[in-house]
């Protein structure tokens, strides 16, 4: 007896979880998981949104749930080769970051989410290639005119005099003027938004921003931008060999004027030097023989024979008066 | 009813002590043990757990064994909040962590433009924490791609407004700097949660070939510049102070010169006063002694050289030595 009431009961239990594993199968709960939106249809009609996650209530088999991100998403586009204004061929590589604000406008025009991609390839794309295509390279390039502030030197290493230094740099500068731009990358992106943003509300699509990713040069531009790099450096090289050529053969010069001067300079006073000493011996000489003429005669010449006469061959007149005294003096006369 | 009481006694020689109490007593472990597993979660020291409760977000909770509510009422997801995650840009690392010894660059990255038009290659690096893990999990969808497109797009555009030498030189640090604040900006615009640690540069090349060879180049020729500058200064030194010295020299040669003769001059004109002092008190002695003694001294032919005597008139001839042989 007490076994049969125990069967039963089983048994009723067993019936009722059945029952409610049912239910449950059939799904009258469904969990919208933070970061996500759903959209309730009824037989292809939407009945109910849901943008707040949490534990939600349907009505089973019919109803059918959508559930799509809330989050911030990334479009990521390809690079595309856009002419700029001037006919230059650039790959722009641009992103964007959307959300999907208004679920029911997009299930009912767009649906799933990558069909919600590829509208905003064809949007972005677009708005991308007409921006670029409508603007100067430097537009897409630069964001300010920041550049013509910078003052570029080369960086001029062991130059002692600021003059050499100065001069260097001259020679050495680039010229980083470039031509002012109205709008820059920045305004660029804004107005791709602005121009995107006008279709994509259609499809309950909000484009929080679209960014430049990359800008490169077409490959055939490439080529020549190197060149033109090569050139530039070239002639910064050169401007460097130049100098210290220069500054060699200034050198050699200098080294050439200092020598001479200072040889010249050293003779000019050597001479100096021994004109003043002659000067003075000749004054001493002159100040001593004025006193006696006569005598000076004799004892200059004395001394003179002295030393010219020894080294003589001498062949001697006996009319000397050295040989008066061996010839008769008196005789002679 | 009958047919599953049948049913049961006639499994019953088979399996001896099921009774329904059991089953009822083994279900219920079942559902304790997997309640119990699946209260508890650990969090690591380095995490922060957010839970959900129905998808809906419950609490955030920090690292130790916490409980929830199991079957999938509430679920954890534990973020990484305090490790430093980073990202290369123009290069990938192969070996985890080795970043910058087995690394392949990868150029269409780090290929940019530069504000004067110019082509050049940047890697560079960017550590960012996850600083709120609610808004990581939940805000964006890609978060990690956000990051690198982000960091792609600030640095293209900090690249686009400067000159090739500033970027390669002097405005680096900026650079790095400018990045920070810019990208964290626009994370924090999209409320990502993300707190940019650093941004480094790594490698600012020109592009690799003759580009580079170029720009090799002008530091080559600042050496060959600093060359030619010392080759005029050693000549410069190798000459002048020897040209110094040889001008030293010179003058004081000629001061010697000039000692040299005014000592001279005063010691002949010494000896000539005494001499004529003496000559003025008796002048025809002293003249005739001066000249007989010179003549004695001049006429010696022991100096060398030979003495011929010739009279004029040949009135009295005295061959004092025959002229020559021949003669």
């Amino acid at each position: 007896m007490k076994q049969i009431t125990m069967k039963k009961l089983v048994t009723t239990l067993v019936i009722i979880l059945v029952i409610l594993l049912v239910f449950l199968l059939l799904g009258p709960f469904y969990i919208v998981n933070e970061g996500e939106q759903a959209v309730v249809t009824r037989f292809g009609k939407i009945v109910d949104t849901q943008t707040t996650a949490g534990l939600k209530f349907k009505m089973p088999v019919v109803d059918n749930v959508v559930v799509y991100p809330k989050k911030i998403l990334s479009w990521d586009g390809d690079a595309q080769r856009i002419p700029t204004k001037e006919n230059q061929f650039i790959w722009v590589d641009t992103t964007a970051r959307w959300k999907i604000v208004d679920p029911v406008k997009f299930y009912e025009s767009v649906n799933t989410v990558d069909n919600g991609r590829s509208r905003l390839n064809d949007i972005l794309d677009s708005s991308i290639r007409t921006i670029v295509s409508d603007n100067y390279l430097s537009e897409a390039v630069r964001n300010s005119n920041q550049i013509n502030e910078i003052q570029v030197t080369e960086q001029v290493q062991n130059v002692e005099n600021i003059e050499d230094a100065e001069t260097l740099r001259s020679l050495t500068e680039t010229n980083t003027k470039q031509e002012t731009i109205k709008l820059g990358r920045e305004a660029l992106s804004q107005m791709m938004f602005t121009q995107a943003s006008k279709f994509t509300d259609a499809y309950g699509i909000e484009l929080i921003d679209i960014i430049i990713r990359q800008i490169r040069y077409s490959d055939d531009l490439t080529e020549s931008v190197y060149q033109r790099m090569i050139k530039e450096r070239n002639q910064i090289a050169e401007a460097y060999r130049s100098y210290g050529r220069g500054q060699l053969a200034q050198w050699q010069g200098k080294t050439e004027n200092e020598q001479k001067t200072i040889l010249s300079t050293a003779y000019a006073e050597s001479e100096r030097i021994k004109g003043v000493a002659d000067a003075q011996a000749a004054k001493i000489y002159a100040d001593a023989y004025q006193v006696d003429p006569d005598f000076f005669r004799l004892w200059r010449t004395l001394e003179s024979y002295r030393k010219t006469i020894p080294s003589l061959n001498k062949v001697l007149s006996t009319d000397m008066e050295y040989f008066d005294v061996l010839y008769g003096d008196k005789e002679k006369k | 009813m009958e047919f599953n009481s049948q049913h049961t006694r006639q499994a019953r020689p088979a399996f001896v002590h099921v009774s329904p109490r059991l089953i009822i007593w083994i279900i219920v472990a079942i559902i304790v043990i997997v309640m119990v597993m699946g209260s508890f979660f650990v969090v690591d020291q380095t995490e922060k757990a957010v839970v959900t409760r129905f998808g809906k977000y419950n609490r955030t909770v920090g690292p130790g064994l916490q409980m929830k509510i199991p079957f999938g009422i509430e679920k954890n997801y534990n973020i990484a909040t305090e490790v430093v995650n980073t990202m290369n840009f123009g290069y990938r690392s192969t070996a985890k962590n080795t970043p910058l010894l087995v690394s392949s660059s990868v150029p269409q990255e780090s290929e940019m433009l530069t504000g004067d038009l110019n082509i050049i290659n940047i890697e560079w690096i960017v550590q960012y924490k996850v600083e709120d893990p609610k808004a990581w999990l939940f805000n964006v969808q890609k978060g990690e791609t956000t990051i690198r497109d982000i960091s792609q797009s600030v640095m293209n555009q900090l690249v686009g407004d400067l000159p090739i030498l500033s970027v390669m030189t002097s405005k680096r640090t900026e650079m790095e700097v400018e990045a920070q604040t810019r990208m964290q900006d626009l994370f924090d615009s999209y409320h990502l949660g993300v707190r940019v640690v650093t941004v480094k540069l790594q490698n600012i090349v020109p592009p690799v070939g003759d580009v580079q060879d170029a720009f090799e180049d002008v530091n080559k020729a600042v050496q060959d510049m600093n060359r030619y500058i010392n080759q005029g200064k050693e000549n410069y030194n190798k000459v002048i102070p020897s040209a110094q010295g040889e001008a030293n020299q010179m003058i004081q040669q000629a001061n010697g010169y000039a000692a040299e003769r005014v000592n001279n001059a005063q010691g002949d004109v010494a000896r000539f006063n005494s001499v004529r002092e003496e000559y003025e008190k008796s002048k025809d002695i002293t003249k005739t002694r001066l000249y007989i003694e010179t003549m004695e001294s001049v006429i010696n032919p022991t100096d060398g050289g030979s003495v011929t005597l010739i009279d004029k008139s040949l009135a009295n001839y005295l061959p004092v030595q025959m002229v020559g042989g021949s003669k």
